[in-house]
């Protein structure tokens, strides 16, 4: 049977890690490749053993493919490329080839220096693992082999995030990476054609939360910022050059000038640089709003937001300011938060997650005394506030996704299946698939029924039309006769036996079976066969029996013959003969039934050469 | 008819307009008006709306669909940003949890949990046949249907009041009307009490207020006081009017201090009288309710605050939540005008059809943080607020 296998690779229940293998028409295929953010270990690595104990996966994976920059989807990537050793492709859209590098640097750096690690990637394993990558565009079908084509689809979620369309042959899966249905200030929301893939594999950690409205999140967030301003304080927020840094000085600026706020509002330089250049880039990756603005100004040319200046972050008095990198771990965000920790007016804003090692980390903990270099400590006595605003889909976006792809079969990962039955029930009860919950290192078999396009003759048509009956009735199928002829491997055509045998330059033959029953009749032969043919006929009714003149009678095809045994004449002989196509047959005489045994052997076989 | 559509328009519109300006003058003049109403606020939007709203625990509630065929009950666990109160400010987990879900073959009218258990009953609002739930645990996220308890009635216009024994073993009070009121030991099904009076009325509220003694809430406005106890004829207080148009719905205030035991009707109209539950004949306040479309209403909600004295909050008239403190109110009918209006549902609804308005069909209060009040809509949203007392803002909370 056709069949597709997925495994999520990782041990037990950890959850903070994307890397999920497919195997799919003879083809495998590994969706993403994710650092565990949670680990120190060889734990935070995917567990490469289950496709080949030692040696490089090159010959095991036809290719490799990322969803997006998040470190929980790439941050492994430079490891398994470069330290396990991986030469084959690797796929991802334009944007996230761009930044996953920057990404994978900064963490290195943490890694490495702050915490001192050594087993780890280096700076020119991360280049060397990216000269692999070949980029893809929307919508736009590659073919990774002969056989093995991939399409990319707008996710959502972060800049350059895709889900993924594999194709092979037939058979095809949708891997959905992160993605949101709801659009925001700077990204649209996923959107996928109705493709009916075999499987749609989704992530399922946000498969059972409701999400809190943007509304409430941005509420909150201008609340805080407005509270520290209101009492002379100064907010910091960190942020990395793309994604949410855009969307929140679109909103700052927006309350700003609603509100005729006055105080100053300002972004580092590196910040504006990096962040243009890339928007420049790939601006058909952000939402219509966006694109439209792009077009006519700069996009941090704000009224209210102005370039900073290191010099202003010893200004008195309120001011907002965002500030790189995002997890306070180096450079200016960090300078700044160094001057500004003292001050229980001032408050730093962590719009999202910080990787151990660094202060942001320590912060959102609730570390109030730092260790910085030098021994000396600082002592953290501003406000310090953690917000999320990363777009996931939720219970309902996971429907509505299924709504979009109708796939054949769901397939959700890293989710404990004890908290996923209500999900699981009511994905098989609304579209009438199944749904499966692998735990990691399991895999899930999934059975396909690919449809194989096959042209049938015009003769063989007309003709089993005209063998009559009433129509097609789903609910009786009945046998056809016909041979299945594949030429080139490709095409597939369905004709009459006589014109396939005549294509082959064959003799057809036909094969009879007969076999002999004996009865006590003193009757005449002609009228012994009379009698059996007035029985039959009033027991077997709704077949067509016909009596005739030579001297047999026949039901359907079953030819029936009645002549008296050579030493008694009162010992009739019966031949029965019927053709191979008839399975079993009974016969009822004197109201004991006679059976024929599929596969007993007849009593004497007779082939008749008809051409 | 005609002329009653036309009318509901027009009242729509002027409204809306009331209501939008408002809000807008709020946004656009004043800060402190944009933020400081409210401590916390979250806005959720639930696949379908819910006409019920119930506890399970300090941190989780039932929710139910009421569509006429197959409907979702799920317990949704409360954000963690809104139940932390030291570490507010590092926890960023602001959605719904659902933690547990199941599937009904017909609306949820009513839906009870039973206190100390994993269970709750419900009403589809078509008959008086409860339905009883088990809603799961730690080794299953499904909620699963049990069985069920016979009611009086196989068809009923506005199906069964349920009410949970607050102590002992799980038992539930219920009835169409008045006078199919029974109290049913849930593990074997055995009707240990029926409460006897000839009268049919039907019933909008049904409550206990200790342990054995419950008050019955009628449509028209009467209210019924009887102990589970005896087979003594229940207390009667008849309606406050006598109007027959009117329907009536009734909260009683379960304090531990007697005089703290009051009750509160409200009808249609638009009219709140509050008496004492020792003398609900006798005099105690009243007042004209400031509410929007009096009249349509089917699904007013009226609720004592669990730990604030003297509030109560009105809902159902129309897309608004109003907050009252009766202490102002004197024995003559006023106009009173709300403490707080939760305006959320109508400003931001999610309706898809604009002939029909929004209208808030259920809230309810947290059994203990003071300010905090969970209410759903009929365009499916669901919001979780902690308003802050405009009479005393910048001060102390009220304990």
């Amino acid at each position: 049977m056709p069949e597709i296998k997925v495994t999520p690779l990782g041990a037990g229940q950890d959850v903070g890690r994307s890397c999920i293998l497919v195997s799919i028409g003879g083809k495998n295929i590994m969706l993403d490749c994710g650092m565990h953010m949670g680990y120190n270990d060889d734990r935070r690595f995917p567990d490469f053993s289950y496709i080949t104990q030692n040696g490089r996966l090159t010959d095991f994976l036809d290719c490799l493919i990322i969803s997006h920059f998040h470190l929980d989807h790439c941050g492994a990537l430079p490891y398994m490329s470069e330290m396990v050793g991986y030469d084959g492709p690797i796929y991802m859209t334009h944007p996230t080839k761009a930044i996953c590098p920057i990404l994978l640097e900064d963490f290195r750096k943490i890694t490495v220096d702050k915490k001192g690690e050594t087993n780890f990637f280096t700076s020119q394993m991360i280049k060397d693992c990216m000269k692999k990558v070949i980029p893809l565009n929307l919508h736009q079908t590659v073919q990774v082999d002969d056989e093995l084509e991939i399409k990319a689809y707008y996710a959502g979620h972060v800049l350059g995030a895709a889900m993924v369309h594999i194709k092979v042959g037939s058979e095809s899966v949708v891997y959905t990476g992160d993605y949101n249905m709801t659009p925001d200030r700077h990204l649209g929301a996923a959107w996928i054609d109705k493709c009916r893939p075999d499987i749609l594999i989704s992530e399922s950690t946000y498969a059972t939360t409701i999400r809190d409205s943007k509304r409430c999140r941005e509420r909150d967030f201008l609340k805080k910022v407005h509270e520290s301003i209101e009492r002379g304080g100064k907010v910091l927020i960190p942020v990395f050059a793309l994604g949410r840094a855009q969307e929140l000085c679109i909103l700052l600026e927006t309350f700003w000038e609603r509100m005729n706020l006055k105080a100053p509002i300002y972004f580092s330089t590196g910040l504006t640089e990096k962040a243009n250049h890339y928007y420049k880039l790939f601006i058909t990756w952000t939402n219509q709003k966006i694109r439209k603005t792009f077009v006519q100004r700069n996009m941090f040319e704000f009224k209210h937001i102005k370039a900073f200046d290191r010099s202003y972050a010893d200004n008195p008095g309120p001011m907002v300011v965002f500030a790189t990198p995002g997890m306070l771990h180096a450079g200016q965000s960090l300078q700044i938060f160094k001057k500004w920790a003292g001050n229980e007016k001032n408050m730093v804003i962590m719009p999202g997650y910080c990787v151990q090692g660094t202060i942001g980390h320590k912060i959102l903990n609730g570390q109030r005394k730092l260790e910085m270099e030098g021994r000396a400590t600082l002592d953290v006595k501003l406000q310090v506030e953690y917000m999320s605003f990363s777009a996931h889909a939720d219970a309902k976006g996971i429907m509505q996704l299924i709504r979009m792809a109708e796939p054949r079969n769901m397939l959700l990962v890293h989710g404990e299946a004890v908290k996923m039955e209500f999900l699981k029930g009511k994905i098989e009860q609304e579209f009438s698939i199944d749904c499966y919950m692998p735990a990691n290192g399991e895999t899930t078999t999934v059975t396909t029924n690919p449809s194989v396009p096959v042209d049938i003759s015009l003769n063989l048509l007309k003709r089993e039309m005209a063998l009559g009956g009433p129509l097609p009735d789903p609910k009786k199928p009945r046998t056809m006769h016909g041979t299945l002829i594949m030429k080139e491997n490709v095409s597939f055509m369905l004709v009459s036996s006589e014109q396939a045998l005549k294509e082959l330059g064959l003799n057809e033959h036909q094969l009879r079976f007969t076999c002999h029953v004996q009865l006590q009749d003193p009757h005449s032969d002609a009228d012994t066969l009379h009698r059996i043919y007035t029985h039959l006929k009033s027991v077997l009714k709704g077949y067509t029996i016909q009596h005739l003149p030579d001297g047999t009678v026949i039901v359907e095809s079953i030819v029936i013959k009645v002549s008296s045994s050579a030493e008694d004449s009162n010992t009739k002989v019966l031949l029965l003969s019927w053709s191979y196509q008839v399975k079993t047959w009974t016969l009822f005489l004197e109201g004991l039934p006679m059976q024929s045994k599929p596969g007993s052997s007849p009593n004497h076989l007779v082939i008749e050469s008809l051409f | 008819k005609q002329h009653y559509i036309q009318r509901r328009r027009r009242t729509k519109w002027t409204f809306a307009r009331r209501h939008q300006t408002t809000w807008n003058k709020h946004q656009e003049c004043s800060c402190r008006a944009v933020f400081e109403r409210y401590k916390d606020l979250h806005v959720y939007q639930l696949e379908h709306p819910t006409q019920v709203l119930e506890w399970t625990s300090g941190n989780s509630v039932c929710v139910a669909g009421y569509s006429q065929s197959k409907n979702e009950i799920l317990e949704l666990r409360l954000p963690l940003k809104l139940l932390a109160d030291e570490n507010k400010s590092l926890c960023a987990e602001r959605d719904f949890k659902v933690s547990h879900g199941g599937f009904t073959d017909g609306p949820v009218r009513c839906l009870t949990h039973i206190p100390g258990t994993r269970c709750a009953v419900t009403n589809d609002g078509l008959s008086s046949d409860l339905q009883v739930w088990d809603l799961g645990g730690e080794e299953s996220d499904v909620i699963r249907r049990t069985g069920s308890i016979k009611g009086k009635r196989s068809a009923s216009e506005r199906g069964s009041r349920i009410a949970a024994r607050p102590s002992s073993a799980p038992q539930v009070l219920h009835g169409a009307q008045i006078s199919d009121v029974q109290l049913t030991e849930l593990a074997s099904g055995e009707t240990l009490y029926k409460l006897e009076t000839d009268s049919a009325d039907p019933l909008s509220s049904l409550q206990f207020v200790s342990d054995t003694v419950f008050l019955a809430g009628c449509c028209n406005g009467s209210v019924y006081v009887a102990d589970t106890r005896t087979s003594a004829p229940p207390q009667l207080s008849h309606s406050p009017s006598s109007a027959e148009s009117v329907i009536w719905w009734t909260d009683a205030a379960a304090g531990p201090h007697p005089s703290s035991r009051r009750v509160i009707r409200v009808s249609s109209s638009g009219q709140a009288v509050v008496s004492d539950l020792r003398n609900l004949g006798g005099a105690g306040c009243q007042a004209q309710l400031d509410v929007q479309t009096p009249g349509r209403c089917s699904q007013v909600k009226v609720s004592w605050a669990p730990t604030l004295d003297d509030c109560i909050s009105v809902s159902g008239f129309s897309g608004v939540v109003q907050i009252y403190n009766t202490r102002l109110w004197g024995a003559e009918p006023q106009e009173a005008r709300p403490l707080f209006e939760h305006r959320g549902h109508a400003v931001s609804s999610q309706q898809t059809d604009d002939s029909v308005p929004t209208f808030v069909t259920s809230h309810i209060w947290h059994p203990e943080r003071p300010r905090t009040l969970l209410s759903a809509a009929s365009d499916g949203s669901v919001h979780v607020w902690d308003w802050v007392d405009p009479n005393r803002q910048g001060g102390s909370p009220t304990p």
